[in-house]
């Protein structure tokens, strides 16, 4: 369960900006939620801060009742690595690194067998449908090929939290909705908790919860 | 200008630390350039200003090399129509028992004609001291000192110094103080005047004077008194202007100067190197800014300025800066030298002041700025070829390098053999030049290929170490081989900088002891000067006969040395009994026969050379060798060349009865003693200091003792080369640094990746560890293999272009060994730092970076 109590983010610069002003919300355990807003709304700020890349300002972020505001960096890592997958717009694979490397990267941070590693690395992408593809470089697949190696990388543990940032934002629209599809089936079949930023409401609608963030502020939350 | 204010300037302020590390290159290069050149210099203003000081009003000088001339030599000169004032001198540097003090130079002078030619300036003691020649003649014990000295030391007019002399310790009056100007600023203020006759008998000169200072009488010139003393004293006897003498010195310090050279160069080469990276990699990131210009209309031309007037500001700013470190460089390099000068060459000399020449100065501000702009030219020309709307693409890198690597493996394949072809099918030096330096570009153009293979036989290695970490380490090096080749490629440089001096350091200590162990074997070596190098006093020829009669001697070898001048290059006589040595020393010649080319010397019918000699001065057995003499020329073949390292110029060996002859000089610089069988070294010792103790200042050295002094020396010549080693691997680390702090940037998100998927501070420190210990290991690698081709190359400069040394080629395995852990090491400590910078980001700001 993700809980968010009173979240607030400022940034500093030559004038302060507030990103997310006193977010208070709860996503329950195997959940699919949608956030959506226009750009600056405070989104992606909301994704940054529940998967302890960030951290508030003030408030507390609690990931499976464990509050992350009094962790390390390593601490939040530990998090990342035990409870947490990522999977980015723009991809964010290694580009030295085969597939199956890329995939395997957070198994062999936590220290599994290279044999253990290349068999669930194996797994996840015959999983996205990419057993075809693993001695390639991320330059030589596609861009929907790319997203399936990230959303395996993002699986490689079975987190029980995936939080995606626009997912579809770098794709077409054919492509955007394999993997939307993809991601609602892993979710369906390995029951995680999903939380994905969207600019695009047909992939907003395609989550049981939508919550809309403007200007900082949860300014409607939709359940299905 | 407006491109640089509102593009440059705003990137160089943003990425302060790195521009700040670009710029260390140059000044570190620079520094070394101006430091090492302003301490010779100043070293060289120091013996010019003394000899300048000392020379006064003297328009010429008369001397013999070092041998100086019999007296009456004076009276011809003064009988010359174009002389008005022809004065004697004699100088001799002499310890003063004051702690702290250092050496006296002791000028000796005729006090009566002197003064028209230099003023003594009195400020304590009665002028009639000097305007009365008797006082000085009458009292031989008279001295006068500098007020600097007499200040420094507490002495007054009327006070007793004690002097090293030839005749043992000798107590001295001062008569007098000059003021601190002119003659009395020469040698650092440490110098003393007292009479000729009186310096011929402390010195042991005999009836010989070291030179003649004289002025041109009114309405001839210079020219013509040349000309007239010239053909009045014949060729033995060099009618000189005094600053010619800092020529002499200059030519007798060539080697050292060379050295410095090839350091500098290396230097400002490797600094050159941190500039190329930092400018190639700066393209690469700016490649978006490039294209916004060039979609706003900027011209390729105006691009190519942009990175050209970047580099020559980071030029111009970083040479300036290096210009200030050098000089403050340049007063510790100038000690160091200044000691290596009394020590090798037995030129005592000091360098209080810095003095710094501003052609020198300016001339590294112009090489600093060239060798930046030279460096930025590859990387201009990539910014220049930037294509817009690639760059513009999000995500999109464009290719810059694309098919160079083939072209610079066939350009080096083809300046490989044009090198060996310089090497084999030529004797010239021109060629051989030209064949080191396409060796050295050929190994530069070969660095990326080889770094980039070299990594990827690596990657499996690091792998197989840390999966992650590893990979990614070996990845960073093989997906950016430009950036990790200017690093290697520095690092490379000094290291191959390192072998060459190291094996050139091993090799030459390697054959002094050979030398020594065949040619230096007496049981002991009697001088007359602590520093067996200084040759201002010395011995009366009938110390011979007298040191044969001590108990427990078996024979004593005279030995007269003495640098001539020879085709315009001081070079070192040796004369003594021939025969004599030719039955102690155990040496093989390089030419000529042992069974007869040591009677034919002592027959006064050839000489032997040195091999350095013959080598520098292209001669070979059988040449005629004419050497021009006080009293004639001598004209005889050489008949043997030897192997000698008494002087870095070469040595002439003959007969001491040729020299005698020759120059009317029957005095003794060093013996060689060799003891009875039953002798006991610590007891003959004693005897002959308790046989001389209060007649004579004599030195007594072991054999051990001499073989310790000369290896100190050795020691000191190659310590300068470990400051210049020292800085290149200092260079080397920089280009590190730098490669790493942009390798850092370079890869942000993915570092942010590795965070984001769970890599702990532990583990991205430990990638960039590997990275740079990679970088270290592969500039080893090539550096251990060019400083084994490079070994070779310096080693035929030392033997044909500097000391015409032979040295046998033999790689410094040694220094190898101890080269591993230094650069790993180095390279290790370089990486701390942007190990933590790596960490310590924000990790959203690094999955957004771009």
């Amino acid at each position: 369960m993700i809980v968010l109590d009173r979240v607030s983010k400022q940034f500093a610069g030559k004038r302060q900006v507030t990103a997310l002003h006193e977010v208070s919300l709860t996503i329950n355990k195997g959940d699919m939620v949608s956030i959506v807003g226009p750009s600056g709304s405070g989104k992606s700020t909301l994704l940054n801060l529940v998967g302890g890349l960030d951290r508030p300002s003030s408030g507390a972020v609690h990931i499976d009742g464990e509050a992350l505001a009094g962790l390390t960096d390593d601490g939040l890592t530990r998090v990342r690595r035990d409870k947490i997958g990522f999977i980015f717009q723009f991809f964010n694979l290694l580009p030295t690194l085969s597939s199956l490397e890329n995939v395997g990267l957070p198994l062999h941070l936590r220290g599994w067998s290279r044999s253990k590693v290349d068999a669930r690395s194996r797994e996840l992408l015959q999983l996205v449908q990419l057993g075809q593809r693993l001695t390639h470089l991320p330059e030589e697949l596609s861009g929907g090929e790319r997203q399936r190696v990230a959303i395996a990388r993002a699986l490689s543990i079975y987190p029980p939290i995936l939080l995606a940032d626009e997912p579809t934002g770098n794709l077409d629209s054919r492509t955007g909705a394999e993997i939307l599809a993809l991601i609602q089936d892993l979710h369906t079949r390995l029951g995680s908790t999903v939380v994905i930023v969207t600019h695009d409401m047909t992939v907003a609608e395609r989550c049981s919860r939508t919550i809309a963030l403007k200007d900082g502020h949860v300014v409607e939350d939709v359940r299905r | 200008m407006m491109l640089l204010r509102l593009i440059s300037w705003p990137y160089f302020r943003k990425h302060i630390l790195r521009t700040l590390l670009t710029t260390a290159g140059i000044v570190l290069g620079v520094a070394v350039f101006v430091g090492m050149h302003t301490a010779n210099q100043s070293v060289l203003f120091a013996f010019n200003h003394t000899v300048d000081q000392i020379a006064g009003k003297t328009e010429l000088q008369i001397t013999a090399g070092e041998t100086g001339f019999n007296e009456e030599v004076l009276e011809t000169v003064q009988g010359a129509a174009t002389v008005a004032v022809a004065v004697p001198a004699i100088e001799a540097v002499v310890d003063t028992g004051i702690a702290g003090a250092g050496s006296l130079l002791v000028l000796g002078t005729d006090m009566t004609g002197d003064r028209s030619l230099r003023d003594y300036d009195l400020e304590e003691g009665d002028d009639a001291v000097i305007d009365d020649p008797l006082v000085f003649l009458a009292q031989a014990d008279s001295l006068i000192l500098t007020k600097l000295f007499a200040d420094a030391h507490g002495i007054a007019t009327g006070s007793q110094l004690a002097l090293g002399t030839a005749m043992g310790e000798r107590r001295f009056t001062v008569r007098g103080i000059m003021a601190s100007s002119g003659l009395a600023s020469a040698f650092g203020g440490n110098l003393a005047v007292m009479d000729i006759y009186a310096a011929q008998k402390m010195f042991g000169r005999g009836r010989t004077f070291d030179r003649i200072d004289l002025s041109v009488r009114e309405g001839r010139t210079i020219a013509e008194a040349q000309t007239e003393l010239r053909t009045l004293l014949g060729p033995g006897f060099q009618v000189d202007a005094p600053a010619n003498r800092g020529q002499q010195f200059e030519a007798m310090t060539a080697a050292y100067g060379m050295m410095i050279n090839i350091s500098s160069l290396f230097a400002l080469f490797i600094g050159m190197f941190i500039i190329y990276n930092a400018f190639s990699i700066a393209v690469t990131q700016r490649r978006s800014e490039i294209g916004i210009l060039r979609a706003l209309g900027a011209t390729r031309g105006q691009i190519r300025a942009l990175f050209l007037g970047e580099s020559a500001i980071t030029g111009l700013v970083g040479s300036a800066a290096g210009v200030l470190v050098g000089l403050v460089l340049a007063r510790g390099i100038a000690v160091t030298i200044g000691a290596l000068m009394r020590d090798v060459y037995g030129v005592a000399q000091r360098a209080d002041d810095i003095a710094s020449d501003p052609l020198v100065l300016v001339g590294a501000l112009l090489i600093g700025v060239t060798t930046s702009i030279i460096a930025a030219l590859i990387p201009a020309r990539q910014a220049a070829a930037v294509d817009p709307v690639q760059a513009l693409q999000k995500g999109k890198y464009q290719v810059l390098s694309a098919g160079e690597s083939r072209v610079r493996a066939v350009a080096a394949v083809v300046l490989a053999a044009i090198s060996v072809a310089c090497l084999f099918t030529s004797q010239s030096r021109l060629v051989f030049y030209v064949g080191y330096a396409l060796v050295v570009v050929m190994v530069l153009l070969l660095g990326p290929l080889l770094s980039l293979g070299l990594s990827r036989l690596l990657r499996p290695v690091l792998r197989f170490m840390r999966p992650v970490e590893g990979a990614l380490a070996a990845d960073s090096l093989i997906q950016t081989p430009r950036r990790t080749s200017a690093s290697v490629a520095a690092v490379m440089l000094s290291l191959a900088l390192v072998v060459a001096f190291g094996g050139m350091a091993r090799a030459s200590y390697d054959s002094i002891i050979v030398w020594m162990d065949g040619a230096l074997n007496p049981d002991l070596f009697i001088a007359p000067s602590q520093d067996i190098v200084i040759r201002t006093l010395r011995f009366p020829p009938e110390m011979a006969g007298e040191l044969e009669q001590i108990d427990g001697i078996a024979r004593v070898q005279a030995v007269r040395n003495a640098r001539i001048v020879y085709r315009g290059t001081p070079v070192m006589i040796v004369a003594t009994d021939t025969l004599s040595l030719s039955e102690t020393v155990h040496a093989t010649p390089v030419a000529g026969d042992p069974s007869t080319m040591w009677r034919e010397t002592h027959e006064g019918r050839g000489v032997i050379l040195s091999d350095n000699l013959a080598e520098l001065q292209r001669l070979t057995l059988g040449d005629l060798f004419e050497i021009d003499a006080p009293h004639g020329v001598i004209r005889v073949p050489i008949v043997g060349v030897v192997v000698d390292y008494s002087d870095q110029q070469g040595t002439i060996l003959m007969d001491r009865t040729l020299f005698e002859h020759y120059w009317h000089d029957d005095t003794i610089n060093v013996f060689r003693v060799y003891l009875q069988p039953w002798a006991q070294v610590p007891d003959v010792k004693a005897r002959v200091l308790e046989r001389y103790a209060g007649q004579r200042q004599v030195f007594v050295l072991t054999n051990r003792e001499l073989k310790d002094y000369i290896l100190r020396v050795t020691d000191q010549w190659f310590s300068l080369s470990s400051v210049q080693i020292a800085v290149a691997v200092l260079v080397a680390i920089l280009g590190i640094v730098n490669t790493l702090t942009v390798s850092i940037t370079d890869r942000r998100r993915e570092l942010g990746v590795l965070q984001a998927v769970g890599g702990l501070r532990a583990q991205i420190r430990r990638t960039i560890w590997m990275e740079a210990l990679t970088i270290g290991l592969l500039g080893l690698i090539l550096g251990l293999a060019f400083g084994a081709v490079n070994l070779y190359y310096i080693l035929q400069i030392v033997h044909h272009d500097i000391a015409g040394m032979r040295l046998d080629y033999v790689f410094p395995y040694r220094v190898a060994l101890y080269l591993i852990p230094t650069m790993l090491g180095s390279a290790f400590v370089a990486a701390l730092w942007p190990a933590e910078s790596a960490v310590r980001g924000s990790l959203v700001e690094a999955l957004e970076y771009e």
